[in-house]
């Protein structure tokens, strides 16, 4: 056998040298890098997360945002999505294609994308590029962090799930147990104490990470509701992406309690049209309106850089009012906005106790 | 008779049966062509023109940057087809491989993070760590085979949902990430590994090929010799080949059971280090999952042996690399990549049964063919004295 | 051909493989309503030729013509159509299905798979007198009762004219004679019986016709009413028998493998405990050869395992030459000095799918010349195995061929070659001239004897009681896994050793003088005991046999050199 183990050491030492062989190779980005800097209009670029467009919520809202500066500014775009279970470096050949064919700026959407972005940016310094809800302290200047304050719009879910509840016990549901979601569900708390501190919060979260089904399993979030509704919890806010649904499904189905959506207003959605009469209000996340404001900040060639965080203020983030149930609370809720606007009241980002 | 030449002294190429080569090659290339037109007829369907798409692959794989990419695939999945294929060689499933190399990737890169050491020093020790995790991670289910007679296939299945779990647990500030998470994100990860323990990596035209393809190069040859030229890897294929035999002839089943299984997740372990090592320097939840189930694809399609591995692997990092420029370059949909890679390991496992089948009866006929010959040849001598 | 019809009728068969000729001018004429059988060596052309009259392989020239019409066979399907069935050596029954479900499997279009089918197999078991009960279990039967179900299946499918392969085999001498009751009861309701046999005195008893193959050829027919199992034996071989010689005692008195009150004892299915074996205690001296009599499946196997080390013992000593082994593993009980020819060669023997040099090295890998230290050495394997497969004359085109593709008997003679090779202390032969052709039957029994003179010590088992007459010193019965009756070979017939067989003598077994020199007489002649080295190349010294004997002498001479 002494011959097939050399035939071995040949034909794998072989891919070796169609390493070297690579090396001299035209590089694919070649032909195609039309270096378009100087066009007339901007060209961006959009890498989703796995889902892309059409997942009815985070990656949705992006496209929406991207949709309107198209029409508004005529820009140029190209989309492509993630794949289920792909290496670190197929997103960064997915940034780098963008790059080279003269994207500018390129919007990741996603903490997914985090180690791509950095790496792809520092060899691109000329490349503007953001990235959704994530930031690091090693990011290049050309990466611009685009970060929501959720904690603040879960503080005014917490101020609304306390005025409603007329068993002084309210429920959370997070889809996986993040630093994100943690930031929800710190503000909720806070938001509740402020009424009334007697209240308690029943916090659930479905998964912990690296599992991520927890915002994609309606039936994991029916369940906890329904756990939650047991324990006499009468207005739930859940913080888990699409298996918030199951939620919503889960307390629809119990007269007298609310349920509280997360990122769009979920009342909206045709999915859960019907079950609108439950649904109390939606902790607004307006992914559209940041990747809208990033878009118009390049094309005033006056780009945002840096951690950008889209607050109460911006309109980043807010309550949706669909169904009109908490317009009796409009009194309360607009001070709380004052106060959180003017700096009269920080919203914590990490739950205490509990 | 045949038998008085010096067999042992002729050569590799006489040696293997030309027919039978060919018949071997021809079960994959025949998976391939059917995977390209079911793939074809799937594009025509939803009103997309198949060549195409299949130009856009051949294209990005001709250029340097798209050999890179590929040669970078090609070097972890051919970690994971080795790491596969050596408990398929003693009909051991390990589809845990998943999980170990999981594990394995992030114990290493915690230690990365915690011990810095000079590179000769650090490297090995983080290869030697996550080969350490990954064998014991499927010593378990080694354990319970040989003990309780549990199948493998079922307990490593298991341990995947529960690596799942495991990493969950470990993976938060405070245990194996930094305790003081410094960005707001979604991500936890593991504090940044020392710059020590950076493995090399080759810069070319079309970017930095992963030096990491030297150690899979190693273990290739090192998984051949250790089968072919051991008494160890003799004692594991004659446990793949029929157990009853091997435990007749001495082979103890359990302890090659357990060894193996060992040996199948120590090289699992070693599938997350190239990127681990060459490329991210932290173990979070973009760590790339899944890369187990690649590596049975890859042993299957490589039929188990280091060369097919290669060619197999090469294969599909081809159709993964490629798979990335089509959406970006023609608005394809990059899932038709699976369907192809799906269509590919059917046609193949089937074909491969065929080939096998046939190749037995057609020896057995043959070698019949010949004894007759030579007993008409004596025959006609006998006459003629 | 007599007043019969012709039921099967072969003219000019040629069958070339690319290069060969397998068959050729091959002239058979099977009357209808008789036994025919079919003689020849393994490799001689009978199975090609049975192929092709089953449809399983079309001959390149020549006729078949069944039952006076030309015909022909595309697949077996064409042959079962015409009447034809098959029953193979190795039974092709679902073990955990009822004798029903197997028999109608794959034929429910024929009477259906309910109470109609069962009606049909009660005729047809009550029409040939064959016993056969439709509701037992497959698994439940024994190995004869299996064989009646074969037999039935492909009367069931509406075959007239039944090809037979090795019936015996598998039969202790009560199911031989029983089988050949079932046999003349086919033929006295116009079923016409092809039997492939090499037992002469078989053939001799239950053929109306015979017909001796050699070199894929017919080489003539007889009448067994006038040939003598000699004439037959010559026919075969193609030359004068020699006249077998006496052998001389080569039992010393040092002990070299010694059993002590073993016992093993195995939870079923259903967790209740079964005691495999019982107390069972032997020695065998150097130069002695052991034989165990019993009917299969009353611990022989086990014994073997226990004392091979893949089975562990309850209690009890197995001591090698003065060592106590029980606890050791297997691989060290093979290097303290163990051969083994194991019962079944594809399942405990050989590596099917690997090439001959790997399978030489099986079970000796720690050993030279297979291995320096943990590295294997193929080269010396190989180098090995040449000589093995010159040394013991295994008939294969080279050592780079798959064990599966070789003959039955090249495979044992192969796994004989290998472990002689290592110089052991101890023979375990099980079953060793099973499915084996009769060329090699004779060569093995001569390797078997040459051990002996070696000075090695020899377990023999086996089914075949002639066999063990033959060639063993001391004869032991087991059953129910006990050691139940002992017998000396010089004075035991196989009658008398079939009977404490089935439990029915116990103690020491003395078979009465006339029988025993009517016997003797057979059993020489079965197993040429000569001890003579062969001279030639050319036939001289092999023995004839109307048992399993017969054999082409040219194997044995090259055995021996």
């Amino acid at each position: 056998m002494r011959r097939t183990v050399k035939l071995a050491a040949v034909v794998l030492s072989g891919s070796l040298g169609i390493a070297s062989l690579a090396a001299c190779g035209a590089k694919s980005t070649d032909t195609t890098s039309a270096g378009s800097s100087g066009g007339s209009g901007i060209k961006v670029g959009m890498a989703y997360d796995v889902g892309g467009r059409g997942d009815q919520g985070f990656n949705d809202s992006a496209a929406a945002g991207l949709d309107k500066a198209k029409t508004d500014f005529g820009i140029q775009t190209t989309e492509a999505e993630a794949k289920t279970g792909e290496a670190d470096s197929d997103k960064q050949t997915r940034l780098e294609t963008l790059v080279t064919a003269g994207y500018n700026p390129i919007i990741a959407v996603g903490f997914v994308y985090q180690a791509a972005v950095e790496k792809v940016a520092k060899e691109h310094p000329n490349t503007k590029f953001a990235i959704i809800d994530s930031d690091s302290p090693t990011q290049p200047s050309n990466v611009t962090s685009l970060e929501f304050t959720e904690q603040q719009s879960s503080y005014l879910a917490g101020i609304a799930a306390a005025s409603k509840t007329k068993t002084k016990h309210v429920g959370f549901i997070g889809g996986v147990q993040s630093e994100l979601i943690k930031k929800f569900e710190a503000g909720y708390r806070a938001g509740v104490a402020s009424v009334d501190s007697s209240i308690s919060v029943d916090v659930t979260y479905l998964t912990t990470p690296p599992d991520f089904s927890g915002f994609s399993d309606p039936a994991k979030g029916k369940e906890a509701a329904q756990g939650q509704l047991d324990k006499n919890d009468d207005v739930i806010y859940a913080a888990a992406g699409a298996s918030g649904t199951g939620a919503i499904q889960a307390v629809a189905s119990k007269p007298g309690a609310w349920v509280i959506g997360v990122d769009t207003d979920q009342a909206k959605q045709p999915a859960l049209a019907k079950y609108q009469g439950s649904i109390l209000t939606s902790a607004l996340k307006n992914v559209n309106t940041a990747v809208y404001a990033y878009i118009q900040s390049v094309k005033n060639n006056a780009p945002l850089t840096g951690v950008q965080r889209f607050d109460l203020k911006s309109g980043g983030v807010g309550l949706a009012t669909t169904g009109g149930h908490i317009d009796d609370l409009k009194a309360k809720l607009d001070a709380a906005t004052q106060q959180i606007t003017s700096g009269a009241i920080t919203v914590p980002t990490a739950p205490t106790g509990g | 008779m045949t038998t008085t030449q010096p067999a042992a002294k002729r050569g590799f190429l006489q040696r293997i049966d030309r027919e039978r080569l060919i018949l071997g090659l021809a079960a994959p290339v025949l998976a391939v062509v059917i995977s390209v037109l079911i793939c074809s007829v799937l594009l025509l369907t939803s009103g997309k023109n198949p060549i195409d798409a299949f130009h856009i692959m051949t294209n990005y794989a001709s250029a340097s940057d798209g050999q890179v990419s590929i040669l970078n695939k090609a070097t972890t999945y051919y970690l994971a087809g080795v790491a596969v294929a050596f408990g398929f060689r003693m009909n051991l499933f390990n589809i845990g491989a998943d999980g170990q190399y999981r594990l394995a990737a992030l114990f290493a890169a915690y230690v990365g993070g915690v011990v810095n050491l000079p590179s000769f020093i650090e490297i090995p020790l983080l290869l030697i760590v996550a080969m350490l995790v990954g064998g014991l991670w499927a010593a378990i289910a080694g354990i319970l085979k040989v003990t309780r007679g549990v199948s493998e296939v079922i307990s490593t299945i298991m341990l995947n949902a529960i690596t799942t779990g495991v990493i969950g647990v470990l993976l938060v500030p405070g245990i194996f990430a930094p305790g003081n998470a410094g960005g707001v994100s979604n991500s936890v990860q593991t504090k940044l590994m020392a710059p020590s323990s950076d493995f090399f990596s080759i810069t070319t035209q079309g970017g930095s090929l992963y030096g990491f393809i030297i150690i899979a190069v190693i273990v290739g040859v090192a998984f051949q010799l250790v089968l072919s030229r051991t008494r160890f890897g003799f004692d594991l294929r004659a446990t793949g080949r029929s157990e009853s035999a091997a435990g007749a002839s001495g082979v103890n089943v359990k302890r090659m059971v357990l060894t193996s299984m060992c040996v199948s997740g120590a090289l699992a372990g070693l599938i997350g280090m190239p990127d681990l090592l060459t490329n991210s320097h932290y173990f979070g939840q973009n760590f790339q999952p899944g890369l187990g189930f690649t590596g049975i694809a890859i042993a299957l399609l490589g039929r188990n042996t280091p060369i097919g591995i290669g060619f197999a692997a090469l294969l599909w990092a081809f159709l993964d690399a490629t798979a990335v420029m089509l959406p970006l370059q023609g608005n394809f949909p990059p899932e038709i990549v699976n369907v192809m890679q799906g269509t590919i390991v059917i046609c193949v496992v089937v074909a491969y049964e065929l080939v096998r089948r046939y190749g037995l009866k057609r020896q057995q006929q043959k070698v019949g063919a010949q004894l007759a010959a030579q007993a008409a040849s004596a025959e006609k001598k006998e006459v003629a004295a | 051909m007599g007043t019969a019809n012709a039921a099967v009728e072969l003219r000019g068969i040629t069958k070339r493989f690319p290069g060969v000729v397998a068959n050729h001018d091959i002239d058979i004429t099977v009357r209808s309503g008789t036994v025919h059988a079919l003689m020849g060596e393994n490799g001689a052309g009978k199975s090609t030729l049975m192929k092709i009259l089953y449809g399983m392989q079309r001959p390149d020239e020549g006729t078949i013509a069944v039952n006076g019409e030309q015909v022909e066979f595309s697949t077996p399907g064409d042959a079962i159509a015409r009447g034809i069935g098959m029953v193979h050596q190795h039974f092709m029954l679902a073990d955990n299905f009822t004798v029903l479900e197997n028999v109608v499997l794959g034929g429910e279009s024929l009477y259906g798979i309910g109470a109609r089918a069962k009606a049909k197999i009660k005729e047809i078991s009550d029409q040939y007198g064959l016993n056969v009960r439709p509701d037992a279990l497959v698994e439940d039967l024994g190995v004869a009762e299996r064989q009646r179900v074969e037999i039935l299946k492909v009367l069931y499918r509406g075959a007239r004219i039944l090809i037979l392969d090795e019936p015996t085999a598998v039969l202790v001498p009560q199911e031989v004679d029983a089988l050949f009751g079932n046999l003349r009861e086919l033929k006295s309701e116009g079923v016409t019986v092809i039997f492939i046999s090499h037992k002469l005195h078989e053939v001799l008893s239950v053929a109306d016709a015979i017909t001796v193959i050699r070199r894929g050829t017919t080489v003539g027919d007889a009448d067994p009413k006038k040939v003598t199992a000699r004439e037959l034996a010559e026919l075969m071989v193609g030359s004068e028998l020699p006249s077998p010689q006496s052998r001389e005692s080569t039992v010393t008195d040092v002990e070299m493998l010694k059993v002590d009150a073993l016992r093993i004892a195995k939870r079923d299915a259903e967790g209740i405990e079964r005691v495999v074996l019982d107390d069972i205690s032997l020695t065998i001296r150097k130069g002695e050869i052991l034989g165990i009599a019993g009917v299969e499946g009353n611990g022989q196997a086990e014994l073997v395992e226990a004392i091979m080390g893949m089975l562990p013992l309850d209690s009890g000593t197995v001591t090698l030459d003065g060592t106590d082994v029980s606890r050791e593993l297997t691989r060290a009980r093979r290097e303290a000095g163990i051969g083994y020819i194991p019962e079944d060669r594809h399942r405990h023997g050989l590596l099917l799918e690997a090439p001959l040099w790997e399978n030489r090295i099986l079970g000796h890998v720690t050993e030279a010349p297979n291995s320096k230290g943990f590295r294997l050495d193929p080269a010396a394997a190989r180098q090995d195995t040449l000589r093995i497969v010159q040394e013991y004359d295994v008939r294969t085109p080279g050592i780079e061929v798959t064990a599966a593709s070789l003959s039955g008997g090249n495979q044992q003679k192969l796994i004989i070659g290998r472990e002689m090779s290592h110089k052991p202390k101890l023979l375990i032969a099980a079953h060793p001239t099973r499915g084996v052709d009769v060329g090699a039957q004779a060569q093995i029994w001569e390797q078997i004897r040459s051990a002996q003179r070696e000075g090695l010590a020899v377990l023999l088992i086996s089914a075949d009681l002639d066999e063990l007459i033959g060639l063993s010193d001391a004869i032991r019965v087991i059953y129910r896994g006990k050691l139940v009756a002992d017998a000396d070979p010089a004075t035991v017939t196989a009658e008398d050793l079939g009977t404490a067989m089935t439990g029915a003598a116990r103690g020491h077994i003395e078979s009465d003088e006339d029988a025993l020199a009517e016997a003797a007489v057979i059993v020489a002649e079965d197993l040429g005991r000569s001890d003579t080295p062969p001279s030639d190349a050319q036939p001289s010294d092999t023995p004839l046999g109307d048992t399993d004997t017969t054999d082409t002498a040219a194997d044995d001479a090259q055995a021996g050199e």
